[in-house]
Formats: structure tokens, sequence, C-alpha cells
């Protein structure tokens, strides 16, 4: 929900989006076929996989049933094998901070934290996340406080676009965690794995330094 | 994605029944370790075993307890589970104190987030990263009937056994692991077999379309290093087109067993030139019993890649390698 | 600059201090919207089928199997829709030529019959969910006839090659006549005739991909005749214009919305073909289509930097004036001609005796387009690379042979300001040019050498029509309404400090609407540098036009409001307005296993008036890795066998990651020349420009051998060195 909506001039797609994200499953399995182009809505938490006409049964997609926690919450959800952590995540628990950047694990756009470690979303299954925690950038901020990393992002202009900034932060997150004073090519080290094509790269080091209290040199103006 | 269904398995051999169970149906499968490299050859419909399409069954190997572990056995050997982690193997102590160049080829692989979750027994059997196979072409290592680079694009490719396939092996794990001597640990319907890590690997004028003995239905189960010689250092030096996320152009394990400054045996593994490991006999065989000088080896370096045979872009593998094998000598030795 | 000029670039109330960007917030917390987050009721998914050949023509093509599959919902062909792609070839969009749109006979189509390149759209579908339209494209039977196709860029001109367009594979202008750009300024042949020495070499640049962070799509729907489009582009208002006139629409009938993209480098300041592709998709189905393309998909089927090769020759007196300028040169088109192929670089140089021929060349690889600087670094890097050899074979410092041969102001020619002399003096200093420059090239001993190099520029800086309005109501709450969407330099948040600035106001007092062609007004959109000089310019406008109903009518009372609108369209009375900047680069190369590292990176840029600190420097930074990444790693390799890229994405393009870059050091020298918001210039731009040629001439300085190649690889070198 865009903060500068607060005058009330929220679009269309604001409203299905609040609507979409906490009730709506959609986009994947193929057995829930419906006529008209209003789907049946229905929970996240399992739902029936059910064909409705004749005509249009599909054979039944494998499902499992995986309980996982999300930026601390326990979920228990019906996924089909097939999808991606990150397509559980975007798609079926309304978490579209991590983004798909090549779905291909070769720009890290779609990194999460699994069991504390940055990993691809886009490149491990969701069945694999039974039992396992997973922390998205929507999982950094508490009672309504951003993180001191993200409060730096703002502050250092790490975001340009924004698109590759989830990643950058999931990656800086588990890096300060382990490591509260990291040098700038420790930065560079932990967030090899994170490309940002606006090149913003010394303001993203400049920023995680920043957070972990250190400075780094630089960017004179 | 085509639609597929995961099987966890709880013990190998139960991993090794699945397989062959799906396959029996008339499905085709994958065993998963990490994954990061299957998914994506799954989202692209690209065969990961010759032959096979897209994988019906995953059979999940991550939920085997205990095929994690790093464990150092009696008189120092090295054990390693087939699902450690590249992340772990990098930074377990011991084994960065003792097999360094094991250390440093598996933090030299990829990224953070892809050594976090990918595995020592994935990134050994990892297909290739041609870019004839990884863009769909019909090849040997798809099931098909040539080789694309062959008279075509092959800057990135073998200097060393190839043909009729001439890709590059990708992984950084093998030749650290081969040059350290190390053994694989092989588990499937027949049983177990273990055998020595040179020997896992295979030649495509032995078999084009596989890179490794594994059969249908098989896993690298894990491996054992023996315990170096006091007075051994290793390192591994990989050369790659950036800094990080990309395989060896050329790379090298280097391995010395010293007695002082005097070399008493060597071992020089290279990685990015051949379709397997690559060994260098010959060399280790110059600097046995030797002072490693600059002169020594330059020369040594140089007689490593004479009977290179380049193709028709790739020519500068040759200077690139004897660079790499003759620099990483002088570093290492000191 | 006298100190006058100096004291009167103090940061004024707003303008010229960092400030925060608007939504960065937003961007930090995983709120952001970008199009691909937001999910409608009924909401179908698209995927879209490519062509595997680089020519070919459909004999026919059977939808069948697809249309049966369960879950489709609409299957589109060329057969069922001939749509023009109108922006997509020849200067197209509203805000560079409508008139020349019209005129085109190598129309553009939504699927077009015959394919000319791999990875060209030929069919879409719409199913209930993304895994049924993967499935569906493998059900959708085509019968190919290969056609002979051409990848190379001066075979495409031989006579027997293959025919690409029934005229031939020279592009068409805006008059549908093949022709070359260029042009003859002043006596070449005299200028010739008056050298000492003339020299003569080849250039080339490969192709590279703008490569976004976010894979394009596009959200369509319907409601009744007028179409809602959420997609990622750099200017909301063209990109309405151009898909209504495709779809037969009037304006007012689309409504564009774009709050947040991933990355905008060019050549999305209108419209793109999976609009259309989504927007048909939607009316067939009746549903809302979400087209989505893989990292493929849009490698291939958008666009990227033209390659080149050029063939310059130059002619120099003895004391290093140079006296003629012929550059030949060829640029890569792919088989539409969406721009021009024109080359900059020599314009930035004072020789007056100058023959430029460019021949816009098709070919069967992939579409050219924009790419932040589109005629600009691969303009520069030959022309640079040549003169900086010219100095050393003169054995002058290319920093004086650069000094005596820019192209100054003269009577003729007249700047509304100039400072690249400035530039390239600073440059010299904070880089401490003579300690790093080895005035014997490959001098260094041992295999690491360093080495030291330098280019400069000069890049437009032009005014032009953009609009904004402004309102205000009873509480003294302000409300900016501009058609930008933000797509990284933080146009949203330089809009409302000059807003802020001119109302005499607090930033808090201004909120911004943006992104949405029903609540904003035109906007010139995010490309060609333009945002914060002409709807900037078009903001200030507004708040005079304000404050002057303010004063004449006091404030508003109750619900009332006062709103200004203002679309100026100012000029400068025929002075050229340009932005300047000289960049000094130091490399380590490792000549025996071809390593090229930047240790050192001084960029030192005149843009007028700095509006917002931060966001400029990180423009300029962010760009000059770009211009890193394409002296260094990027190009799509193709098989000229079958005419297959082979290196498409980020993998195997070997883009930069975080431990590839050196930290660029942005000095900016500021001004005011009377023009723009407060004199603000051109910054989004300008920080590409030098980095191929900084960086190549540098690797000279280091290692004693031109590289006339881009990229400069590992390869290249070993093979140069050998």
């Amino acid at each position: 929900m865009d903060r500068k909506d607060k005058k009330g001039t929220a679009s269309v797609s604001d409203a299905a989006t609040e609507l979409s994200r906490r009730d709506f499953l959609e986009g994947t399995g193929a057995a829930l076929v419906v006529a008209g182009t209003t789907p049946a809505i229905a929970s996240a938490e399992g739902r029936a996989a059910t064909a409705t006409t004749p005509a249009q049964q599909a054979p039944p997609v494998p499902t499992t049933a995986i309980t996982l926690t999300v930026n601390g919450t326990r979920r228990s959800v019906q996924v089909e094998d097939r999808w991606t952590l990150n397509e559980l995540l975007r798609d079926h628990l309304g978490l579209t901070g991590s983004k798909i950047g090549c779905d291909r694990g070769e720009c890290g756009a779609c990194t999460v934290l699994l069991d504390g470690v940055p990993a691809y979303s886009c490149s491990t299954l969701a069945v694999w996340a039974d039992g396992r925690s997973v922390q998205t950038v929507e999982g950094l901020e508490s009672d309504g406080e951003i993180s001191v990393l993200q409060q730096a992002f703002m502050d250092h202009n790490a975001p340009q676009c924004g698109f590759c900034t989830p990643g950058q932060l999931m990656s800086a997150t588990a890096l300060l965690e382990r490591n509260p004073s990291p040098s700038a090519q420790q930065v560079r080290q932990a967030l090899a794995g994170n490309l940002c094509r606006c090149s913003n790269y010394n303001a993203i080091v400049e920023a995680v330094m920043a957070a972990a209290g250190t400075s780094a040199p630089g960017g004179s103006i | 994605m085509k639609t597929l269904a995961n099987r966890n398995a709880r013990t190998l051999q139960e991993a090794v029944q699945l397989a062959q169970a799906a396959r029996q149906a008339g499905q085709s499968v994958s065993f998963a370790g990490g994954g990061t490299d299957l998914l994506q050859l799954v989202k692209d419909r690209i065969p990961n075993r010759p032959g096979s399409g897209a994988p019906d069954v995953l059979v999940n190997l991550k939920t085997i307890p205990g095929m994690d572990a790093v464990a150092v056995g009696r008189g120092g050997a090295l054990t390693v589970g087939g699902l450690v982690s590249l992340s772990a193997l990098a930074a377990d102590a011991w084994v960065r104190e003792r097999f360094t160049a094991v250390a440093e080829a598996a933090e030299s692989v990829g990224t953070p987030q892809i050594r976090n979750v990918g595995t020592v027994a994935g990134n050994l059997v990892q297909r290739p990263w041609c870019w004839y196979y990884r863009n769909g072409f019909p090849c040997y290592k798809a099931g098909g009937d040539r080789c694309f680079s062959a008279g075509g694009e092959n800057q990135l490719h073998a200097i060393f056994g190839g043909g009729p396939s001439y890709i590059v092996h990708p992984s950084d794990l093998a030749p650290a692991l081969v040059a350290m001597g190390a053994s694989f640990r092989v588990v499937g319907p027949g049983g177990e077999r273990t055998m020595p890590a040179a020997d896992f690997f295979v030649l495509p004028r032995v078999d084009v379309e596989h890179e490794n003995v594994l059969a249908d239905d098989e896993v690298l189960a894990s491996v054992e290093i023996p315990p170096p010689d006091a007075g051994t250092r290793s390192t591994y030096r990989k050369i790659m087109d950036r800094e990080a996320w990309t395989h060896a152009t050329v790379s090298a394990a280097v391995l010395l067993d010293m007695d002082g400054d005097v070399c008493r045996e060597a071992r020089i593994v290279l990685g990015g030139v051949a379709p397997v490991p690559w060994r260098v006999p010959e060399v280790e065989r110059l600097l046995a019993g030797q002072r490693i000088t600059p002169e020594l080896a330059s020369g040594v370096a140089a007689t490593a890649v004479a009977d290179a045979r380049p193709l028709a872009k790739n020519a500068y593998k040759v200077p690139l390698t004897r660079g790499v094998i003759e620099r990483t000598l002088m570093a290492l030795a000191g | 600059m006298s100190p006058q000029q100096e004291a009167q670039i103090r940061p004024m109330d707003t303008v010229g201090r960092d400030t925060p960007r608007i939504d960065a917030y937003e961007r930090v917390t995983g709120r952001a919207e970008y199009t691909r987050d937001i999910t409608v009721p009924g909401m179908l998914y698209a995927r879209v089928l490519r062509s595997p050949h680089p020519h070919a023509r459909i004999r026919s093509i059977d939808t069948s199997r697809a249309e049966a599959l369960p879950g489709v919902r609409a299957v589109i062909t060329h057969e069922t829709h001939q749509i023009v792609y109108g922006s997509g070839s020849i200067a197209g969009g509203r805000q560079y030529s409508d008139a020349a749109k019209d005129i085109t006979v190598h129309k553009r189509y939504m699927f077009d019959n015959p394919v000319k390149h791999v990875g060209q759209p030929v069919a879409a579908v719409a199913a209930t969910d993304r895994y049924i339209a993967e499935e569906a494209l493998e059900l959708i039977d085509i019968d190919w006839e290969e056609l002979p196709f051409v990848l190379d860029v001066e075979e495409a001109l031989q006579p027997d090659a293959p025919r690409i367009w029934p005229e031939g594979n020279l592009g068409l202008d805006a008059r549908n006549e093949p022709r070359a750009s260029g042009g003859v300024s002043g006596d070449p042949e005299a200028g010739f005739g008056a050298a000492d020495r003339v020299f003569t070499d080849r250039y080339t640049t490969a192709f590279v991909q703008d490569a976004q962070m976010e894979p394009r799509s596009a959200l369509a729907w319907w409601e009744g005749d007028k179409l809602v489009l959420h997609t990622p582009t750099q200017g909301i208002s063209n990109c309405r214009h151009d898909n209504a006139k495709d779809l037969g629409l009037e304006d007012h009938q689309v409504q564009v919305i774009c709050k947040y993209m991933g990355g905008g480098f060019g050549d999305k300041n209108g419209s793109y073909y999976f609009d259309l592709i989504a927007a048909t998709l939607s009316k067939e189905a009746d549903a809302p289509v979400l087209v989505e393309l893989t990292r493929k998909d849009d490698w291939l089927g958008t666009h990227g930097r033209w390659h080149t090769v050029q063939d310059l020759e130059v002619g120099v007196t003895a004391d290093g004036t140079v006296t003629a300028i012929r550059l030949q040169a060829h640029s890569g088109m792919g088989p539409y001609l969406r721009r021009s192929g024109g080359l900059s670089g020599i314009n930035a140089y004072a020789c007056p005796n100058v023959e430029r021929t460019i021949y816009p060349v098709h070919t069967n690889r992939m579409v050219s387009g924009n790419f932040r600087g589109p005629s600009e670094p691969q303009g520069y890097f030959p022309i640079q690379s040549m003169m900086d050899g010219i100095a050393y074979e003169l054995g002058m410092d290319p920093v004086d042979f650069a000094l005596k041969n820019m192209l100054r102001p003269t009577d003729q020619i007249r700047f509304t300001n100039y400072t690249l002399d400035e530039c390239i003096e600073r440059g010299r200093d904070l880089f401490d040019w003579s300690s790093r420059w080895r005035p014997q090239p490959g001098s260094d001993p041992g295999p690491i050498k360093r080495g030291s190099g330098m280019s400069f520029m000069m890049f437009r800086a032009g005014i032009g029509a953009s609009s904004a309005v402004l309102r205000v109501d009873a509480e003294g709450q302000y409300t900016l309404f501009v058609g930008v969407t933000d797509i990284g330099p933080g146009a949203k948040t330089t809009m409302a400090m000059l807003a802020a600035e001119e109302l005499g106001v607090p930033l808090g007092r201004v909120d911004v609407v943006w992104g949405d062609t029903d609540r904003c007004p035109y906007s010139v959109g995010e490309s060609g540098s333009r945002t914060t000089m002409m709807t900037g310019f078009a903001v200030i406008e507004a708040a005079r036009d304000l404050k002057g109903q303010m004063a004449a009518r006091g404030m508003p009372r109750g619900d009332d409001v006062l709103i200004a609108s203002a679309t100026p369209n100012p000029n400068t009375a025929g002075m050229r307005r340009m932005c300047f900047a000289a960049h000094f680069v130091e490399v380590e190369a490792d000549v025996q296993l071809g390593h090229v590292r930047v240790t050192k990176y001084v960029a030192v840029h005149e843009s007028g008036r700095i509006l917002n600190p931060r966001p400029a420097r990180d423009q300029i930074r962010g760009a000059a890795i770009q211009g890193i990444g394409q002296a260094l790693h990027e190009e799509l390799l193709y098989d000229p066998r079958n005419g297959q890229p082979l290196t498409a994405g980020y993998y195997g393009a070997r883009h930069v990651t975080h431990l590839d870059v050196p930290e660029v050091e942005v000095t900016f020298v500021q001004t005011d020349d009377g023009y723009g918001p407060y004199g603000a210039k051109t910054v989004g731009e300008a920080g590409i420009i030098l980095g191929p040629s900084a960086v190549a001439n540098a690797i000279y300085n280091a290692i004693g051998v031109r590289m006339k190649s881009l990229p400069i690889t590992r390869q290249r070198i070993l093979e140069a060195l050998a």
C-alpha cells in the first residue's frame, strides 16, 4: 500500500491487491479451473483441487503439505511439488518483496534467508523448505520499525530503481549478523551474488558500512 | 516447470529404490541435492541425464540424515558427505588448514547463495556449462549426435583430451580432490563401490554422453581424502572472466609436499582445460626432489602445455594455462 | 569559474541539499509495487512463443492443440491479429516522430511473418496459470520455411547478401530511402592534404543489452472500451499514445500506470509489443492478462546498444593539430530500424573538416535500440582511442593533446556555458596524472603493469517541452502531478524539491502524484536525460504561476483548491547547451594472465547546478560502472553457422558484480547558465559515455598494445600479446 495514497486516491489496482494478497490463490494449479473471469477465492492454507467441468480435467498435479516459518510466523501450506520457494512466497503468501530477476540463479534478486543464510529462492523448491525458516525483506522490520540496515540504505541512496534492493538487503543482513564490523571488501564478498544493473555498487557498500557503524571511503561530491 | 513429484528419501538405499521404482514405472527421475543447478536444467527442459526429458520425479537426498557431515577419521583422513554444502566445506577450519586446495576450490564456486545450498556431490556431478548444451542444442551431452563446439564457437572449450565432445569439466572441487588423492564412494542398485577420484571422471572418447561413471540410479555418497603428509601445502587458483559467479576459464589445483625448500612430491591438476580434471604427471615428475625456482616453474609450465591441442578459437588458453601453473607454483612454493 | 560564479552555486533552501528520495522507504521494505507484484482477480498468465530461427517464413501455424489444453483461454498469432507495433521501428514513439512512424514501409508488427531474428515473438497464450501457458506454447505447431540469414554488418551490404527486406539491408530513413547518415563539414580533402601524417584504423564495438534487473511484463485489462495497462515504462505519456495509436484508440481510452519499474536504460520511453500482446489477449479472453517475459525472452526480445564496425582516418600536423577526420561506420541494427544507429564522439573535437558516413545495417541479430547515451560510448571509444594513439605517436601527453584539439567556443559555435577545459584540468589534478601516467606505455617491469588513460566529452543538455500541474489546498498542502515513473535517478524527489524551492515551502508540504496517465499531465518521459531539465522546468513554471494566483486571490478556503499547469517550451536561442566531463582511469593489467582491474577512476562532470547531490553522484558512479562492463565484459555472441545467440543472460554476458568494480570518485563542477531549472543539466546519461574509452586508453598505457575491439576480454589481451 503506497504511503502517498493516504488521501484516498487509491487506484483500482491497490484495492485489488489488498484483496489478492490476503485471500487470493491464483496463478498456478491446473486443477482449479473456473468458467468466468472471477475465480473462487480460496485461502492460502489448503484448498480442494477439483476440476469443474469434465472437459477441463487435467491430470492431478503432485502436491505436498508442508510447514515452514516465514518471517517468524509458522505457516502450513499445501504446495505443488514443482513450485520454487520464490513462487510460494510471491504468488501464494503475498510476499512480493522478493523479486524474480532471472529465475535461473544468475542475478540474486530473489535472495531470501533460508535458516538464516542467503539463498536464491528461485533455485530451491518450496517443498524442500518444509520444517525450515525463511526470512524475506518484509521480515526485516519489527513492530513497524525498519532495521538499521534499511534506514542506512535510505540514507545512502542505496536503491536506484530498487529492484535488486530486497536481495542486497537480505545478503547484507546475514553478513552483519555474523560479522558486525565487516571491511568494505568483506561486504563486497558477501554481496557478490547480488547484481545491480543500475550499478549502484558503491552506494550499497557505503550503506552497509554505515549500518555497521564503520565508514567506507569514496564517493566524493 | 513441467509438473513433477518430489520424493523425500530417508536413507540412501531408499533413494536408490525410489529412483529405480520411478524408472520402472516409465518415469524420468533425477536425484536432487542442493538443486541449484538441477532446477535451471529442469526449467529450460535440458536433459540432466542424456535422453531424459524434464524429470517426472525428483528424489530428494537432503532428507537423508548424515549426508552432510564432515568427519575427521583415524589418522586424519577426511570424510565429506555428498550433501555437505560448499560454504560449510569452505568454512571448516580443519579443511582449510590441512586440505587447503579443497577449501579454496569450494570457496571459489559461484556466489554465497550458491555455496550455501549447493553441495559437494552436486558440484562434482554438475553437467557441462558449454553454451551449446545450456542453450538446448541437441548435442552429445543431451543425448544427441554431435558436438557443436567442434568447428564452432569453442573459445571456452578443451585444449586437452577433447573429442568427440570438447566440453571442459565445470567442477572446481574435482581438480582439488584429484590432486589430494581423494576417493569417491558411490551407492547404487548394485551396492557400494569406491574408486580413486581420477577414475570417477570419464573422457568423451570413452563415453561421450556422460562426464563420470555414475550409472542410472547411482548416487555419489561421500568423498574421502587421505591425510596429507606433514609439510604439504596446497592451493586452488581459479581464473574467471569476472571476479565471481563464473566457471573456470583455467584453474589449477596444486599440492606440494615440501621438505624444507625442496619439493618431495608435487601434484598438479588442471580445471577448465579438459573434459575431466587434467593431470600433468610429466610435470609432477620434473618437480619431484627439486627446489622450485622461477626457472623451474617456468620450464615445467611450458612442459605442461607442450602437447595441448587448442581448437580454432581457444589457443589463448595455452599461454594462460602455462602462466597459471608457473605463478601458482611460485606462490605456493613461497 | 570566477568567485562570483562559485558563489552562485551554493545550496539553495532545498535544491542542492542532500535529500533522501521520497519513495526510498517503499523500495527498502518490499512495498514498492512493480508490474509483476500486482495481482487482480481473474488474472490470466501469458507466455510468448518465440522464433527459434534467425530468418524464416511461417508456412502454417496450427494452434488447435494449444487451444484445447484445459486452462488455455486465448491464443493469438500473426494470423489472428495484424497489429502494427509502431514504436518498434523507424524513430517510433510520439516523442520522436509520429509522422515518420506513419509513413514507414518497414512496418513492424506485434507478430511478424517472416520472422527475422531468433527470439522474435510469433504467438502468445493466456491461461489460468503460467505452467499451462508454458505447456501450451509447446503445443503450437509451426511449419517453418528456413530462409538464408546474415549476421555480419559488412556482409549484409554485399549485393549477394540474403535480403531481410525487399529493399535490401540498408536502413530506410524517415522518407523510406535507404541512406547512410552523417555528412560533411568543412573540406576534408584539404584537411588531409594539410596534414603531416595521416592515421587509419579499424575499431569494433559489441552489442550490449540494457539488461535492467526487472524482466519486462505487461498487465492489461479492459473496462468497457478503455484499456488499463500496467507496464514498466520510462514514459507513461508516450506509452499511452503509442499503444492507443497501435490499437486504434484515442489517447484518453488508454490508461498507463507505472509507479515503480526496475530499471530503464533506454527505449522504454514508449510502448513495447508485449503491451499490445497483453491488451489483445485480454480482449480475447475477456479477463486481465499478465504477460511475463522470461529473462531470455527479455534479452533476445527487446533491444540493446548497436554494435559497430568503424573505419577512421585522422590527419594531424606535426605540432599535434587535427586537420581532418573521416569516419566510415556500419551500425548493426537488427532487422528493424528502431533507432538511428548514429555515432557521436567526433563532435567533441575542434577539427572543422569532418566527413562521416554511417550505415544503419539490417541483420538477423536481435534488434538494436537506445541504451543510455545511445550513440555515445560506442562512438567515443574509437575516436578517443585513435586520438590517444596519435598523441603517443607525436610524443605528446594525451591530456595536452586533448586540450589542444577539443572543441572550444568560437564565433560560430556558441555555448550557454563552457567548462570542458576545467573538467580536464581538475581531473588531471585529482587523479594525479603526472604520477600515474607512464610516458612509455607498457614500461612497468614484471607481468603486472599499471597504466593510466583519459577521455573527455560534451553531451547534449537540451531543453524543451514538458508539463506539470501543481495544486494547493486550504491547509497549504501542495500536490504536484508529473508524469514520471522514477527509473532510479529519483525524479519524483527532484521534482518535489524544485516545487518546494520555487514555492518557498519545506519539502514535506509537497506531495507528488506520478506514474498514472489518468492523473498526470504529459511528461516527455525519463529518457534522453530530460526529465530534470524539461519536466523540472515545467514544475518551476507551474509553481510561479501558482504563486501568482495565490498572490492575486489569496489562499483557497474550505474545499477549494488552486491549480496551475504549465507546459513551457523553452529554447536556448541558437546556443549549444552541453554538459561536459573528463574521466581518468588507472588499470592494473596482468600480461601473463590477461587480467585487467580498474584501480582508480576519477570522473569530473559539469552538469550545471546539481539539484540533489547523492542521487546525482550515484547516477555518474553507476553509469561509469556500466561503461566498465561494456569495456571489459559484455557482448552477445552468435554462432554464424546457425544464427543462434549463445551468451544471452547475466551469466553469459558476465555482468560485473560487487567484486568487479572500483570506487568511482565523482567531482561536480557546478554552474548556472541561466537555463533549465536553476541551471540544472543532464546527469543520467553523462556518466556512461567515457567508460570504455578511458579504460581502453589506460590499458594501452599499461601494456603498450592498442586494443581496438570491445569488449577487451582476457582472451583478446592474451591474443594481442602473443
